[in-house]
């Protein structure tokens, strides 16, 4: 992270300072702004008629090509061009006449001028001129467009996302072709100086939303953004909430289908994930492809979804509440295999029931961090510590290997895997209340659960919307999918 | 915050102190499989328990030198829960009740009365009411606890099969209770017997417990009058009814399904009358007579023969319960009830008595839906 020199020129410099019509005092000052910089080069011409010109770029972050040929070249070999009656200034001359960049701009502080160069512009200095020519050159390394790595789908876009910003907008601009989608930017950060972009289409989006939106990003004002991870966090409702309020994605199709249903997006440069908002539960449990592939596989799809997903997050807790408070609930010959396989356990079910919980978690983490070429440890060490030695050593029984990775297992059905988060963390609370009250807990913890999803009001919209408050309009696209031909 | 947090420690704390703290694993509880009701030589009430061994049921070894599945321990006492105390007194581990899965009666107990012993399987609230209920016929119930079964790991959770497999509803304890609370009749209970030589058991028809003489048996039923029994309470599904076989040189069977009873009250001047209709429709599974189930001619014949044997049947088991028993466990009582409401409150408080005096007519439908694969005999 650059911290402010504080020692030599630069303390004394102020980058708020025009720019004066001497070269020399220009390129001084320039210089000790950009002092200790190794990657900014200054390039000092001289033309055929002794006219001064001072370009300043940053090495690597321009198209040299570009410059070498459009730029220098004309200037070096031909000078100013003559019979073109009088021009006011060279930097007048080069923005009209030499430099065939697409956009250029003329800046007259300092600090404008040090942004946009950090920016990948080149930058024209003139004698006796009190201005800064600079034209947008930028050319640097990026990621190209690759499938989508956190959100599969079986149909639909193989593009994601990317670092770059623009690509990102472009990818969306490719998909919705209309005036109405309306891009936004805003510069974040006093370091990272982010761009980020408030994407919406007018006339489906609320103006209140979108105002909204627009006072929250505009009110952030931080160090840096690294991530949009750093915006989500700043324009959430509500920050101790488990459940995601925003839904991250790579994928161009899943911004447009939200910017579609009157949602907002928010890009931010840097990083290939962005934000749609708001979300609501439902949209959490709804993958890319719902709406490409026929409806009644989607259907069945959501509601296998649904399943698991109370699945995940109630199996472990039920599990304990069954077999220690209310073992009359199981069938006889089910609570007969239990009881012969827990023979041998040293430990309470909870006990168990945690330990291999948290064994599971370990194993998600490593096998996200693990290297790849020592990826294939995780899943052998795994499976044999944990699946068999510890149940054939007699220290976990087998009952809780199956219910622990099936609800594990269950956890990652889910098609936004950040909302498989939430479902895995209240596993542990739920576990806590039914290794105290059995079931009576595990229906307090849901109640917990239940209340706060119906309290979060992410943006003006309720969680459990069209659920609750109900919408009967929307509802029946919570259930099914209905055929689209049939909901227009 | 600081509510939230006071709310959730009320929450916890009512939890607490209500009682709700019963954390118990399952291997901490002796299972009971199966109970078993005697009076003993003595003369005093012995209640055995069949208690799983969960080890010698689950975990894959199914070796030789496997577990016993079951142990049956026995004792004596005052009643029902004295008796349960005295058997924790042989056990490390709690009894648990909820899984109870039969509910045996010895035939002295049978004898005695069972009036008595009814409430503590429903007023427990540990107890399982769907255990499937036996009496057994020349035995005590812990002779059939021990024997060893010959599919299941455990007897009681085979004999709730027995009784599906024959075609019936299962018989559970809820239904024994509430047959046994409306006043006036019989009530008719599967009876099991057990053969001494195979250590086996068999099912050996039905009891009939009087509910007039505190539910006191009365007699048995064989495995076939049960059958018939059942058919006309309802509570049989299928049948395969056999011609004897004396006409045309062999025997036919049917495996009737969809049975139905349907039995008609008629009050008049001559006094009460019960007409008792049965049917039933069902394939044809064997014919090693002469008639030839493809001509409609012979079809009538087989349907005619074979209904008219069924009735035979019937009426000779109602002569039973009339003249034999004098008891009425056909269930014939609810319907009196329910449509002469009136006279049946005088009429419940002997029912039994009333019942073998009234005149019965039995009329036996059985027709053939499938003739089956081929024609005449083979």
């Amino acid at each position: 992270m650059p911290k402010p020199s504080n020692e030599g020129v630069t303390s004394q410099v102020n980058p708020a300072r025009t720019v004066s019509s001497s070269l020399k005092d220009n390129e001084q000052t320039l210089i000790s702004i950009f002092e200790h910089c190794s990657d900014i080069v200054f390039r000092r011409v001289t033309l055929r008629d002794d006219a001064k010109l001072l370009l300043l770029y940053v090495d690597g972050m321009i198209d040299k090509d570009l410059v070498q040929n459009t730029i220098l070249k004309p200037l070096l070999y031909e000078g100013v061009p003559q019979g073109l009656g009088v021009l006011s200034s060279l930097a007048q001359m080069c923005e009209m006449e030499l430099v065939a960049a697409l956009q250029t701009q003329k800046v007259s502080t300092f600090e404008e001028a040090a942004d946009l160069i950090l920016k990948g512009n080149v930058a024209f200095l003139a004698d006796g001129e009190a201005s800064v020519l600079l034209a947008d050159v930028s050319q640097y390394e990026t990621r190209s467009i690759e499938e989508p790595s956190t959100e599969a789908a079986l149909r639909g876009t193989r593009e994601s996302f990317t670092e770059l910003l623009r690509t990102n907008t472009t990818l969306l601009r490719r998909i919705i072709v209309t005036t109405d989608l309306k891009m936004e930017p805003f510069e974040i950060g006093k370091f990272t100086k982010t761009e980020v972009v408030l994407a919406y289409i007018k006339g489906i989006a609320t103006p209140d939303l979108i105002n909204e939106v627009r006072t929250r990003i505009a009110g952030i004002d931080i160090q840096s953004v690294l991530e949009s991870g750093y915006i989500e966090e700043y324009i959430e409702d509500s920050s101790y909430s488990p459940f995601p309020q925003m839904q991250s994605t790579e994928r161009a199709d899943v911004v447009a289908a939200g910017l579609l249903e009157g949602r907002i997006a928010v890009f931010v440069n840097g990083t290939p994930i962005v934000l749609v908002v708001p979300m609501t539960f439902w949209d959490g449990l709804q993958a890319p492809d719902d709406y490409y592939e026929r409806f009644l596989y989607v259907t069945m799809n959501r509601w296998i979804r649904y399943l698991f997903a109370l699945f995940s997050i109630l199996f472990p807790s039920v599990y304990i509440a069954l077999t220690t408070y209310h073992p009359e609930m199981m069938p006889p010959k089910l609570m007969m295999s239990i009881t012969g396989l827990r023979e041998q356990s040293p430990f309470p079910t909870v006990i168990e029931v945690f330990l291999m919980e948290f064994m599971f978690e370990g194993l998600r983490e490593a096998g996200i961090r693990l290297p790849q070429q020592i990826g294939p440890l995780v899943s052998i060490v795994g499976a044999l510590v944990i699946g068999q030695a510890a149940v054939q050593a007699g220290i976990i029984s087998a009952p809780i290997v199956i219910v622990v990775s099936a609800a594990g297992i269950s956890s990652f059905v889910i098609p936004r895997y950040r909302f498989g988060y939430p479902l895995r963390m209240l596993r542990f609370p739920l576990l806590v209340l039914s290794g105290l009250f059995g079931l009576f807990g595990v229906a307090l913890g849901l109640i917990m659960i239940l209340t706060h999803l119906i309290q979060l009001n992410p943006l003006g919209t309720p969680y459990l919307e069209p659920i609750a408050p109900t919408k009967q309009n929307k509802l029946k696209n919570v259930f099914l999918r209905r055929p689209r031909r049939r909901t227009s | 915050m600081n509510k939230s947090l006071i709310t959730v420690c009320l929450l916890l704390l009512s939890a607490v102190t209500s009682g709700c703290w019963n954390l118990k694993e399952t291997n901490q509880l002796a299972i009971v499989i199966g109970g078993g009701l005697d009076i003993n030589q003595d003369g005093r009430l012995e209640v055995s328990s069949q208690i799983a061994i969960p080890a010698g049921l689950g975990g894959p070894d199914t070796g030789p030198n496997k577990k016993r599945s079951f142990v049956v321990v026995s004792a004596t006492g005052k009643d029902f829960m004295d008796a349960g105390q005295n058997i924790q007194t042989q056990l490390s581990r709690t009894l648990f009740y909820a899984h109870r899965q039969t509910i045996l009666i010895g035939q002295r107990m049978a004898e005695q009365g069972m009036n008595k012993y009814l409430d503590m399987v429903v007023r427990n609230p540990k107890s399982e009411m769907r255990s499937v209920i036996f009496v057994v016929k020349d035995g005590t119930a812990k002779d059939i606890l021990e024997t060893e079964p010959v599919f299941d790991p455990l007897i009681s959770t085979a004999l709730g099969s027995v009784q599906m497999a024959l075609g019936m509803k299962p018989f559970y304890y809820r239904e024994f209770l509430c047959e046994s609370r409306p006043k006036g009749g019989s009530v008719l209970l599967p009876a099991i017997s057990i053969q001494a030589s195979a250590k086996r058991f068999n099912y050996a028809g039905a009891a009939v417990l009087n509910k007039e003489n505190a539910l006191k048996l009365v007699g048995f039923l064989k495995p076939e009058e049960s059958y018939y029994a059942n058919w006309i309470k309802g509570r049989q599904r299928a049948l395969i009814v056999s011609t004897s076989g004396k006409q045309n040189n062999g025997s036919i069977s049917l495996r009737a399904q969809g049975l139905k009873s349907h039995i008609k009250v008629v009050k008049d001047s001559n006094g009460m009358r019960l007409h008792i209709q049965l049917s039933g429709t069902g394939d044809i599974v064997e014919n090693n007579s002469s008639l030839d189930p493809s001509l409609a001619k012979d079809l009538r014949t087989i349907e005619k023969n074979m209904s008219k044997e069924a009735e035979q049947a019937v009426v000779k088991l109602i002569q039973k319960a009339q003249k034999q028993y004098k008891a009425e466990f056909f269930g014939i009582a609810r319907h009196v009830h329910n449509k002469y409401p009136r006279e049946w409150k005088s009429l419940q408080k002997d029912w039994n008595e009333t019942f073998s005096k009234l005149p019965i007519t039995v009329e036996v439908h059985l027709r053939y839906q499938d003739p089956g694969q081929t024609n005449s005999s083979i």
